[in-house]
């Protein structure tokens, strides 16, 4: 069975090799995709949307209704993460033993009787697939964090000018986080920034994406049309369609962020959120 | 004042935005999340009416998302067929709201919010798919359907569910990639993404192998998403194990769209000329969808399970529709598009009967289903409605579907399609009697034990919005039947392309 599925893969490949042969050649001038569409953007873009990366302009207004649902798919991601894995009752399964871990001195204790029930403000319940952290790693990754959210912002802000936007500033931000959890553990992560606000983060991002859309549909334009956005702003329609784009990058920033981290506790933690990687 | 212009794109927008509203109340008030969705989707019902007026009155609507004219920017381009298909989805997707609340409440008590997001998103992505002019939002929009299924489906049967969705992602996403790959070729090919524009262009393209190429790897790969036989799979497990309230959704609507799809790509793309003159192969489909219809009526009935054996029905109605969409004629086409219609409410009622079953008898082996017209009359007696419909029986819309099928296999010569259409008909007989042998009959010998016979004649009925959601689309399947000459006349007639 698998010699004959690698004989159909083989074949496909084939097949696709094959028919590139009548592909303009790489690079050509002439090639249908750089005669039809692709002229306009070149030569309109920077005068109809003030964005002086076409990519971008590309990306986020004339398909960015594309782009929209792009960002709803990472949403819906995250929204089948938590479905699937969050586990709401805390049930210990049968562990071999109880660790708590005493919160001012990060002192953890092993208990290998299950009765043991501390009920004091300074010690907490963490799972037993804890690993110790190290002082070097903490003290780096403090440093190093604020610097990668900066980063980030950069990164999203800037998406106008130079290569970057929504997704990558958003998977950077979200990095820092998961950066916090792994270097010092996922509760002082999850204190940060709670699960509810990651729930809501989530959706927000996306809304502000659709909400813009929505905004340019009450001003009479047609969805996502930016250059409606100009009677509210002072500002001219053009201008208005870049303000429009650097909104939606910040919504995409927004969502991605939380997704990511959303993914990374449930995974980590197997729907517990308390102690995993 | 609303415009007209307006109520396209409020189909797709209502029930996205309110998916993130739903999200965020979930962590506000649980109570609210129900309401909105219902609110989201009749919205989304209402403007998809008002939409399918307008074309009935004015014709063809296009509207330019973000004001960009259509090969620059994203079109939406709505004519008869997608109007009537937006219709249904929405429909359905409000319809299921009302029959299955209950059982949401039931399978996931802490996660309902998220839950009903995902319904959104599903429908959403639906409505996306068949409302776009523009092939690659299709293909965005396939993606939002076919992960919000997957997240459902894996939410079902705890043992099997996740294998079963497991197995559909991968086969899923091997199928969402042949599109791209094809939509990819096609623009290299013709530098367009818009379906209009590429139509147009493709005409000086007829013999090019790139283009050949890309057609097969676009059709193929919606073969796999509407599991056509040798690539289904993925389907019998995937749908039967997924939860009830979104198995009854994934099930009827999923399968019909990609049918769609496939029947957009060859007419309103590809186009006649180059599908039936140019390419020699709509001969060997013919006979791939009829094996599809023998296959999946001889798996059907090699089921014990009644959820599963309504899989393989499905499996085998795919095959009526492509096979109606490759005969190459007017009678062959409008029986694929009623047919879509058609299977759209039959599969949906078998899905309500198969949970309404399941609200009373946990395991839905049919030799479980003993006696279970005394038990659940009402639920029973819809569920006779759309077994005759699926066989065929005349005042039912199945029959009409068939006959269109029939005639167009008649008229283009296929005659092994038409002894599979028949065939099938004949092992839905047999599928379905088995059923009702069972429940009808009691073959167990009446104990005369005065326990016994007592819980024998007590009524345990589903919750009633169940059982009224299966009879009143029971009464949709005979009504569809009495109008099916008017809706083909109406609504499938004037979309039928010239030069079929």
């Amino acid at each position: 069975m698998k010699k004959v599925a690698l004989i159909v893969v083989i074949l496909c490949g084939a097949i696709l090799i094959h028919a590139t042969s009548e592909f303009p050649k790489w690079g050509e001038i002439n090639s249908p995709a750089s005669l039809h569409v692709s002229p306009y953007y070149i030569k309109y873009s920077v005068e109809q949307t003030d964005v002086p990366n076409i990519v971008t302009s590309v990306l986020a207004d004339y398909r960015g209704f594309d782009t929209m649902f792009e960002t709803t798919v990472i949403f819906c991601a995250g929204l089948a993460c938590f479905l699937l894995l969050r586990i709401f009752n805390d049930k210990e399964e049968e562990t071999e033993s109880i660790f708590y871990r005493h919160i001012p001195s990060g002192i953890i204790i092993e208990f290998k009787n299950h009765e043991v029930d501390i009920r004091d403000e300074d010690f907490e319940l963490i799972d037993s697939k804890f690993v110790p952290y190290d002082l070097i790693i903490k003290t780096v990754c403090r440093i190093l964090i604020p610097f990668i959210q900066i980063f980030a912002l950069y990164v999203v802000a800037h998406g106008d000018f130079s290569p970057g936007g929504g997704f990558q500033g958003g998977v950077i931000l979200g990095a820092s986080i998961i950066l916090l959890a792994i270097s010092f553990n996922l509760k002082t992560a999850i204190e940060k920034i709670s699960e509810k606000t990651l729930g809501v983060l989530s959706a927000i991002g996306v809304f502000i994406y659709a909400g813009i859309g929505c905004l340019c549909l009450i001003l009479k334009g047609h969805f996502l049309d930016y250059g409606k956005l100009a009677k509210i702003l002072p500002i001219d329609p053009v201008k208005a369609r870049a303000i429009g784009m650097l909104g939606v990058e910040i919504g995409v920033a927004i969502t991605v962020m939380a997704v990511m981290i959303i993914i990374y506790i449930n995974i980590a933690s197997q729907g517990k959120h308390q102690e995993g990687l | 004042m609303i415009d007209n212009h307006v109520f396209p794109i409020l189909i797709v927008i209502t029930p996205l935005v309110c998916a993130f509203f739903v999200m965020g109340l979930y962590w506000v008030d649980k109570r609210l999340c129900l309401p909105l969705t219902i609110l989201a989707i009749s919205i989304s019902f209402i403007s998809s009416i008002i939409t399918l007026y307008s074309v009935l009155t004015s014709g063809t609507i296009q509207y330019k998302l973000g004001g960009w004219p259509p090969p620059i920017g994203i079109e939406y381009r709505i004519d008869l067929l997608n109007g009537v298909i937006l219709v249904i989805i929405s429909f359905i997707s409000l319809f299921n709201l009302f029959t299955s609340f209950n059982q949401v409440s039931h399978d996931f008590p802490e996660k309902k919010g998220t839950f009903y997001s995902l319904y959104l998103l599903f429908t959403t992505g639906l409505l996306g798919v068949v409302i776009t002019g523009d092939l690659f939002n299709l293909y965005v929009l396939l993606e939002i359907t076919s992960l919000s299924a997957y997240a459902q489906i894996a939410l079902g049967d705890k043992k099997r569910a996740p294998f079963a969705s497991l197995n559909y992602i991968f086969i899923g996403v091997i199928g969402a990639s042949f599109y791209l790959l094809g939509v990819g070729y096609i623009y290299m090919m013709t530098g367009s993404l818009n379906m209009g524009d590429v139509a147009h262009l493709i005409h000086n393209l007829h013999h090019s192998q790139a283009i050949f190429v890309a057609f097969i790897f676009c059709i193929v790969g919606v073969w796999i998403k509407m599991a056509l036989f040798p690539l289904h799979i993925w389907l019998p497990n995937a749908y039967t194990y997924a939860p009830t309230a979104s198995g009854r959704i994934i099930a009827p609507l999923m399968t019909k769209v990609m049918v769609y799809v496939m029947i957009r790509l060859m007419y309103s793309v590809f186009g006649i000329d180059y599908l039936f003159n140019t390419l020699h192969i709509s001969q060997s489909i013919i006979y791939l969808s009829s094996a599809a219809v023998l296959f999946g009526g001889i798996m059907a009935l090699s089921q014990d399970n009644l959820k599963k054996m309504f899989t393989y029905i499905i499996i085998s109605e795919i095959g009526y529709m492509v096979g109606g969409a490759w005969l190459g004629n007017k009678t062959g086409l409008t029986g694929a598009i009623l047919h879509i219609i058609n299977d759209v409410f039959m599969t949906f009622a078998l899905f309500l009967s198969a949970g309404n079953f399941a609200w009373r008898i946990k395991d839905l082996s049919i030799h479980n289903l003993e006696d279970i017209f005394q038990k659940m009359p009402w639920t029973s007696t819809g569920f006779v409605v759309v077994a005759l419909s699926i066989i065929g029986i005349p005042p039912t819309c199945g029959f009409f579907s068939k006959w269109y099928l029939i005639l167009g296999a008649i008229e283009a010569k296929q005659y092994l399609f038409i002894i599979a259409l028949i065939l099938s008909s004949l092992l839905n007989i047999i599928l379905f009697f088995r059923v009702f042998e069972k429940s009808l009959f009691s073959s167990k010998p009446h104990v005369m034990e005065s326990k016994e016979t007592r819980s024998y004649n007590l009524i345990e009925e589903a919750p009633a919005n169940m059982t009224i959601g299966l009879l009143v689309i029971g009464a949709i399947l005979i009504l569809i039947g009495l109008y099916s000459g008017k809706i083909v006349s109406n609504l499938i007639l004037p979309f039928i392309p010239k030069g079929l």
